[in-house]
Formats: structure tokens, C-alpha cells, sequence
């Protein structure tokens, strides 16, 4: 038996190893084992993005304007697939981070600014996935005190093992829990043809363009388009080690979880909207899951307030991720979840910290969380415009790339298409804090 | 569905003709990629340069803003 050294990459560490895997007769067989296998990835940094924020935004939107928004988040799936698949590509090809990439290829102005602005977005971001944590533990009766530290130590103990198959097969299911927002909206009873319709027609709510609804509308494509996603998956794919024969397998894992994460959307703001419907009004979806408890039942305010909790907490465990990750490979750091703490104690001490203060944070009293919230909203909607444009310049580089992978003209198109869509939002949004009455009120 | 009658696990030299082995990533040989850390700076055009400078300078200008905006609603401003 011919013996083949394994080396993984920037990590320094060195096995000797046959490769085994699974023989299998049948070809259909051999693609769907090897789709399990590359399965992972694109699933979690999309379902991670149904994070605590995504959830109040998207309750929001059904609870103002019931399922009419429901066509902008349809719209979202091409635009998030389209982009998390340039990812895909150069993370396959060069089997590093989105971070050291810009490093490499921009400089150290560029290098910086990008990790100083993902870092504290995603910073912020932890904060509000914290306080969600907080808040539906609150409503169910146990003390955040108790709970908000608990939670810290669960997500820790998750990456910590050193086995990124295990963190990945518990973020998976974690993932797959959010199946249970599809069950919420069909208790609900919501109309097939006012959903089908709305989903496919566009149009304004009632009302027209007003500063409420061009907020939810940068709110939800922010929601649904965040820059730690770029930086989390393709390190995710380096960390994996995908090759370049799974590129298509990825691609299909990061097209079923942008499906799968709209559909998700699209139910929380079904439930959103049946709040509307009853009359219910709320400030947060804790307090909407208990005023829905008196239409649907007990159920329906523990399912809301438990898919609150495993959102925020598959946010956190990504997001914390993509700042590890990003740090790591700039400061040239072993950074990977295969590797044991010991041997990568600044990648886990990166995460452990994000989350630690993330957590601490949300435990001081009179902490300014509405602040911290808007801060996240705004830093989000400035920063991704440029980095999608960095996305952009680096998938059309041939140096790196080769003519195969890199950019086709149409991918060019509709990728300026997006970036200009983008642009044009974060005007809107600056424009908004520079001049709040731009818009007519609600 | 149970998968284990159409697989079984073995070493990736042990494969019998017209079978296919399916290795997960983690478990192969790490394969070749891209050298970028020998590459350097992205070669620019000069509109790509002054286009990533106009980027500079408007999202340090946006970055102002939103501080004075944040430190406003902080009421910082109002206390003084």
C-alpha cells in the first residue's frame, strides 16, 4: 500500500495518510456522496444569514405591509447566489480567505480597512445576536443572566473540538431547524394565491415610497446580503480544503441554501404578516410570538421564541467564524477548525474573545442596544457596496484565476448591475442620515 | 435511506475497475492551488486606480458621518 503525505496548508501540521473514501458501483451514487461530501458550506453562510437582525427585519416588513414585500426577497435569491458563487470560485482556486486575498492583491490600505470594518460590523452584529438570545430567553422565564452565558460557552465548546466536520454537522443542524419556520407560517393558514401573487408581481404597498419603506427595503437587502458571508465562505471552502472537481457540487450546496434561506425569509414574513392580520402590533418578535400565542396557541410563542435563539446563534457561531478566519490568515496565524487549540491558539482565542464580549456586553445594564443596531444597519450598507466590488476586481484577475474561472462577461454585467443597486441604496441610506425627511413619513 | 449496501469504505489504491471512489475533501491529498503570495499588487489601469481612490475618499467620508451621526443620537452633542 503506497503511503501519501497529507499537508494542510498554512496550518504547518503534517499527516501521513491513505486516502480512504467510498467505493461505490453506480455513478448517480458517486455524485450524490460526493455532494454530501462538499455539502456544507454554502448552506450555513446562507441560513446563518436568517440570523436575530434577519428575523426582527423580515417580522417587520409582514407586520407593515403583510406578504407584498415578499417579490424583493424572491429577487434577492439570484443577486445572493450570484455573488456567494464568486466566492466559491476563488476560494476553490486559491484555497484562501477572502482577507488575505484583498491583502495580497490590494495592499495593506485596502488589507486593513476591509478586516478593521468586517471586524466591527461583526462585532456589533454578535451584540444584537446576544441581545436576541436575551430577550427570547427572557420571555421564556429563564433569566438572561443565566442563559446569555450559557449560550457563550455552548457556541464555544462547538468550535473548540478541533474537528471541522463535527462543528459543521452541528451547524448543520442547527440549520435544519429553521425548517420550523415553514411549519409556524403553515399553521398560520397564510392565502396560497395573495402568497404566489405577491412573490411573483411587484409593486408598492399602499402608501407609496416612504422613509419607513425605503428603510425596510435597504434593511432587507442588507439583511440578506452581508459582507461577513463573502469572508466566511470562502474561508469556509479553504478551511475544507474543496478541490476543483467539486466546484459544481458547491455551487448546487450554495444555490439549495439560497433557496432554502429565502424560503425561510419569505415564512418569517408570512408570520409577520399574520400578526398584521389579527391586529397584533409589536415592538420585537419575543413580544409579536406572545400576542400570536392567543391566536395560535402555546406552540406557535415557544416555536417562535426557540427559532429566535438558534438564529442568533447560528449567526454568531459564523460570524465569529469569518472574524477568526479573516485575522488569522492576515496575521499569518494557524487558522483552522481541523486544527486542536493548542496548535492554533490565536484563531480560537479570536473567537472565543468575539464571543465572550459579545455576550458581556448584552449583560450591562442600560447597554445602548438601539445604537448598536443602527450602527450595524449603516456600517453593513457602506461597507458591502466595496467589498463586492473588490469581489468583483478579484474574479475578473486572470493572473489568479486562468481563463477558466475567471469572470465571463455576463457574470461582469450582472454583477455591475448589483454593485450599482448596491451603491445606489447606500447613497440612499447616507442620504437618509444626513437628511431624515427626505422621504415623507409613513 | 440506508446507503450501506451500495457502499463500502476502502483505500483509494484498493479501487476495483468500474467503481468510483468518493474521498471527502478533508481526507485527500491536498491538491495544488494558485500561488498568490508570489504574484504581488493587482496590476491596475489608471481609471481602476483613480475609481478605487474615489472609493477611498467616499467611504472615509461616509465613515464621518455616520460617527458624528451615532455620537449625535448618543446625545453627546446635546450634553455640552
Amino acid at each position: 500500500m503506497q503511503e501519501k503525505v497529507l499537508t494542510i496548508e498554512k496550518t504547518g501540521t503534517e499527516a501521513q495518510t491513505t486516502p480512504r473514501g467510498w467505493v461505490v458501483r453506480s455513478k448517480w451514487m458517486h455524485h450524490l456522496l460526493t455532494f454530501l461530501m462538499v455539502f456544507g458550506p454554502g448552506l450555513i453562510v446562507m441560513e446563518a444569514d436568517n440570523d436575530a437582525g434577519a428575523v426582527s427585519t423580515y417580522v417587520q416588513a409582514g407586520a407593515q405591509y403583510g406578504t407584498r414585500l415578499l417579490w424583493l426577497i424572491v429577487l434577492l435569491l439570484p443577486v445572493t447566489y450570484f455573488i456567494q458563487e464568486m466566492v466559491v470560485r476563488l476560494g476553490i482556486a486559491t484555497g484562501k480567505g477572502h482577507a488575505a486575498m484583498i491583502y495580497q492583491r490590494f495592499g495593506s490600505w485596502w488589507g486593513r480597512f476591509s478586516l478593521i470594518d468586517l471586524q466591527l460590523v461583526n462585532f456589533l452584529t454578535l451584540v444584537t445576536e446576544f441581545a436576541a438570545i436575551a430577550l427570547a430567553l427572557s420571555h421564556m422565564g429563564v433569566s438572561p443572566r443565566l442563559g446569555v452565558p450559557v449560550s457563550a460557552v455552548a457556541l464555544m465548546l462547538m468550535a473548540l473540538t478541533g474537528s471541522y466536520r463535527r462543528w459543521e454537522r452541528i451547524t448543520m443542524l442547527l440549520c435544519l431547524m429553521d425548517l420550523g419556520w415553514i411549519v409556524m407560517a403553515l399553521k398560520l393558514r397564510p392565502s396560497a394565491a395573495e402568497l404566489a401573487y405577491n412573490s411573483i408581481v411587484p409593486g408598492i404597498p399602499a402608501g407609496g415610497i416612504t422613509a419607513n419603506l425605503m428603510f425596510l427595503v435597504i434593511a432587507i437587502v442588507g439583511t440578506t446580503i452581508a459582507p461577513w458571508q463573502l469572508f466566511f465562505q470562502q474561508s469556509c471552502i479553504a478551511d475544507k480544503r474543496l478541490r476543483f472537481a467539486d466546484l459544481k457540487w458547491a455551487r448546487l450546496d450554495t444555490l439549495v441554501g439560497a433557496c432554502f434561506t429565502i424560503v425561510v425569509a419569505g415564512c418569517m414574513v408570512v408570520v409577520g404578516s399574520a400578526a398584521r392580520r389579527h391586529g397584533i402590533s409589536f415592538s420585537d418578535p419575543a413580544q409579536m410570538a406572545n400576542d400570536l400565542r392567543l391566536i395560535a396557541g402555546e406552540g406557535m410563542r415557544t416555536g417562535i421564541l426557540l427559532l429566535m435563539i438558534n438564529a442568533a446563534v447560528l449567526g454568531t457561531t459564523a460570524i465569529s467564524l469569518s472574524s477568526a478566519w479573516a485575522y488569522g490568515e492576515v496575521k499569518g496565524w494557524p487558522h483552522s477548525l481541523q486544527l486542536p487549540v493548542k496548535k492554533a491558539p490565536g484563531f480560537y482565542a479570536v473567537y472565543v474573545l468575539c464571543v465572550a464580549a459579545a455576550a458581556a456586553i448584552v449583560l450591562i445594564p442600560g447597554a445602548p442596544l438601539q445604537l448598536i443596531i443602527l450602527g450595524v444597519q449603516v456600517l453593513a450598507g457602506i461597507m458591502l457596496p466595496s467589498a463586492i466590488i473588490f469581489l468583483q476586481l478579484l474574479l475578473n484577475d486572470k493572473e489568479v484565476l486562468g481563463d477558466k474561472y475567471v469572470n465571463k462577461r455576463w457574470n461582469n454585467w450582472v454583477n455591475w448591475t448589483i454593485i450599482v443597486v448596491l451603491f445606489t441604496l447606500s447613497l440612499i441610506l447616507a442620504a437618509q442620515v444626513v437628511a431624515p425627511r427626505l422621504f415623507p413619513g409613513s | 435511506m440506508n446507503l450501506m449496501p451500495y457502499v463500502r469504505q476502502m483505500a483509494s489504491d484498493e479501487v476495483p475497475e468500474n467503481h468510483f471512489i468518493v474521498v471527502h475533501p478533508l481526507d485527500d491529498i491536498a491538491e495544488e492551488k494558485v500561488d498568490t503570495s508570489s504574484l504581488g499588487p493587482m496590476p491596475m489601469t489608471r481609471s481602476v486606480k483613480y475609481s478605487l481612490f474615489a472609493l477611498r475618499a467616499y467611504l472615509i467620508a461616509m465613515g464621518l458621518l455616520v460617527a458624528y451621526h451615532v455620537i449625535d443620537l448618543a446625545g453627546v452633542f446635546a450634553r455640552q
